[in-house]
């Protein structure tokens, strides 16, 4: 008995189950009157997700629609899972940007690091969560798709309290 | 040569005998300590102009340069001493001033020594207010790029173009904070050597065209390497990405090219990438060459070559290895060894004796010439009828067969990384590895054994043609082949008296002199 484990009296003789049957469909039809509902009507209704929920990635864009990446080759780099694949090369104006930037999102574990890293604010995981595709290939975001996302992003820290105090 | 007098000093708490004469910086480096510097380089002569070595040297009224200040008996140093550190953060921090935050777009980031030791030893953040200084970017002319806003004013790159190059094309113009490496009215960074500014630059200021925005340090992968453009040996390191070579930098010894490398040696790696590559034993089946796998293609030429007389065409740019198992394929077969070398300009360096880009642009000539090769404008002309022509090509060797003395060989063999087009009719092909997929040695002008590593996978099913050589003669009768580069090497140095009692452990990765050959600064006089 040392830690306070309780221990019923076991019945020694048949009881009828009528009064617990009773008592369990009470709870129920209460539930059926009662106004206050619990059960969300996703996928209509959606529960309000964290501002820090890390979910699929999203390249945002200057003000000319370019994305932001400057392939500095930071997020391959700290990347735990691999997952992204870099190549730089130069635009026409002999900026560096990415030639290909792809993210396999399968591969991906949603640390949020190439979000942290990033000295452009360039990518960014979003906060969303329903992905689906007809094949694994689709999993595999482009620059194009990646810029092409509309979710929100998430917010590492809350801007009131950076320090998470 | 006198004796040289040793000095004992203490720096950091380490004992350290050095010859007198040394600067602190240089004894602090055999003690194992680094100081950090910018504008000092074991190659150059000391400018002291960027204050970053500053030490506290203990009785001394100031902090003292390490690199311009000759240790002195009984001195102690401290390089980490709190006076010390508080002054090289201050340096940082003014060199900070208006050098540019734009590490995400700089080729330099991950070997930036500016990066390091701020990382190490500078603020963590900046206090300047006002907007920094912009200066547009300037073509320097061949392979440099000079982005004037991340320079730093070390004036390595002016030094190396006064003091070694020798053609003074660089200075610092302007003045006080004004002040950029400029040009001379005119004049360019096309001299033969001008890439080594580009190593030389502690910062991102000056950068390779070729390389720019193509991948990052942190990325490449890098092999101690030997440069095969051309006879001189220069010791590279070959940097690859993803397989693929990217970048060949120098890679210091002071026997051969000390830091240096010339740009053609350093701008010519794109063969090494090929695509078009040999990957599996081809042997003639008709009029067609079908793959094969080796042990058939290997067979079928040995059968070619039983009883026939071997006529090898080699390429100077094989290792000694390579060349050695081919010598004996031709003792064997009472045949005759030939190369051609491709040639062009001679470029020498004017600081560093005996150091130049070669005429002869192929790495391994005098192996070829050692083992017995012997050189000729048309090596085909040897060649009589029911001989078997072995071209064993991986690059270096201008190659024009004539179809008549093509017609005059029984057969021919073609032991090559590429099918050359004129080779066409070839009746057995073994695919073979280039430099950089390979362990072997070279061996340069001046008759120095040097040893490279292999870089990159090699293509297909492709070999080193020592392995295939050594397969072929077993299957013409000889002992079994090699496992092993360093084998090849073992038994080639107890056969040949002038590697005697080399091995590959022995000659390390700065390689060693053959039995009998002069010292390089003995050759020129």
């Amino acid at each position: 008995m040392a830690i306070g484990v309780k221990v019923l009296d076991r019945p020694t003789e048949q009881v009828s189950y009528v009064r617990a049957m009773l008592s369990g469909m009470a709870l129920t039809f209460k539930h059926m009157i009662d106004p206050h509902k619990v059960t969300v009507q996703y996928p209509e209704e959606k529960w309000p997700i964290s501002p820090r929920w890390r979910g699929t990635h999203r390249m945002l864009t200057d003000e000319t629609g370019k994305s932001k990446c400057v392939a500095c080759g930071l997020c391959p780099q700290i990347c735990p899972a691999n997952c992204i694949k870099l190549v730089p090369g130069e635009d026409e104006e002999g900026n560096r940007y990415p030639l290909i930037y792809e993210i396999d999102e399968f591969r991906c574990i949603f640390c949020g690091y190439c979000q942290e890293v990033c000295p452009e604010e360039a990518i960014h995981v979003g906060r969303h969560y329903e992905n689906s595709e007809y094949s694994r290939a689709g999993f595999v975001y482009d620059l194009e798709r990646l810029t092409a996302q509309t979710h929100p992003v998430c917010e590492m820290w809350d801007p009131d309290d950076p320090k998470g105090e | 040569m006198g004796e040289t007098q040793m000095v004992t000093l203490t720096i950091e708490g380490r004992k350290v005998s050095v010859a007198s004469g040394t600067s602190i910086l240089e004894a602090a480096k055999a003690a194992g300590v680094l100081v950090p510097h910018y504008c000092y380089h074991p190659g150059l002569p000391v400018a002291g102009v960027c204050r970053m070595c500053l030490v506290e040297v203990e009785k001394a009224p100031k902090l003292a340069p390490a690199c311009a200040s000759a240790v002195a008996e009984g001195q102690v140093v401290h390089v980490h001493s709190e006076k010390a550190l508080e002054a090289r953060k201050g340096v940082l921090e003014f060199l900070l001033i208006n050098h540019p935050l734009d590490c995400p777009i700089c080729d330099q980031a991950g070997e930036c020594e500016l990066q390091d030791y701020t990382y190490r030893e500078g603020r963590s953040e900046g206090r300047l207010q006002e907007p920094k200084r912009f200066n547009p970017m300037e073509d320097f002319g061949g392979d440099v790029l000079y982005v004037t806003n991340r320079c730093i004013l070390c004036t390595r790159c002016v030094r190396f173009m006064d003091d070694v190059a020798g053609e003074p094309v660089l200075n610092v113009s302007e003045r006080g904070d004004r002040a950029i490496i400029g040009k001379f009215e005119g004049a360019d960074l096309t001299h033969a050597w001008a890439g080594n500014v580009i190593d030389l630059c502690p910062v991102g200021a000056l950068v390779s065209k070729d390389f720019l925005n193509k991948a990052r340090a942190w990325e490449l992968d890098r092999t101690p390497s030997i440069c095969p453009n051309c006879t001189q040996g220069c010791n590279s390191i070959v940097e690859t990405r993803d397989n693929f070579v990217v970048r060949t930098r120098a890679r210091p010894n002071d026997e051969v090219n000390k830091y240096y490398m010339c740009d053609h040696g350093r701008l010519n790696y794109r063969w090494m990438n090929e695509q078009n590559r040999l990957e599996a034993p081809l042997v003639r089946q008709g009029e067609r060459l079908v793959a094969a796998d080796w042990s058939t293609a290997v067979d079928h030429a040995a059968k070619l070559l039983n009883g026939k007389r071997a006529v090898v065409l080699a390429s100077p740019m094989l290792s000694n290895e390579s060349l050695w198992m081919l010598s004996k394929l031709i003792r064997k077969t009472g045949g005759l060894g030939l190369f051609t070398v491709e040639t062009g300009p001679e470029a020498p360096l004017l600081g560093v004796p005996d150091l130049a880009l070669r005429a002869e642009r192929a790495a391994n000539v005098r192996g070829a010439e050692m083992f017995g090769f012997e050189r000729s404008s048309s090596p085909l002309d040897g060649i009589q009828s029911g001989d078997v022509l072995v071209i064993a090509d991986v690059g270096g060797m201008p190659l024009e067969i004539d179809p008549s003395a093509l017609a005059r060989a029984s057969a021919s063999i073609v032991i090559g990384t590429t099918l050359p087009e004129d080779a066409r009719s070839a009746t057995v092909v073994l695919p073979v590895t280039n430099v950089t997929e390979e362990e072997g040695t070279f061996t340069n002008v001046h008759g120095r054994v040097q040893r490279y590593l292999q870089a990159r996978a090699a293509p297909g099913m492709a070999r080193p043609a020592w392995w295939a050589l050594g397969d072929l003669l077993e299957a013409m009768g000889d002992a079994a082949g090699y496992f092993l580069a360093s084998e090849v090497f073992t038994a080639l140095a107890g056969a040949s008296p002038e590697f005697a009692g080399m091995s590959y452990e022995s000659l390390g990765l700065k390689g060693a002199r053959l039995q009998g050959s002069r010292q390089p600064a003995e050759t020129t006089g």
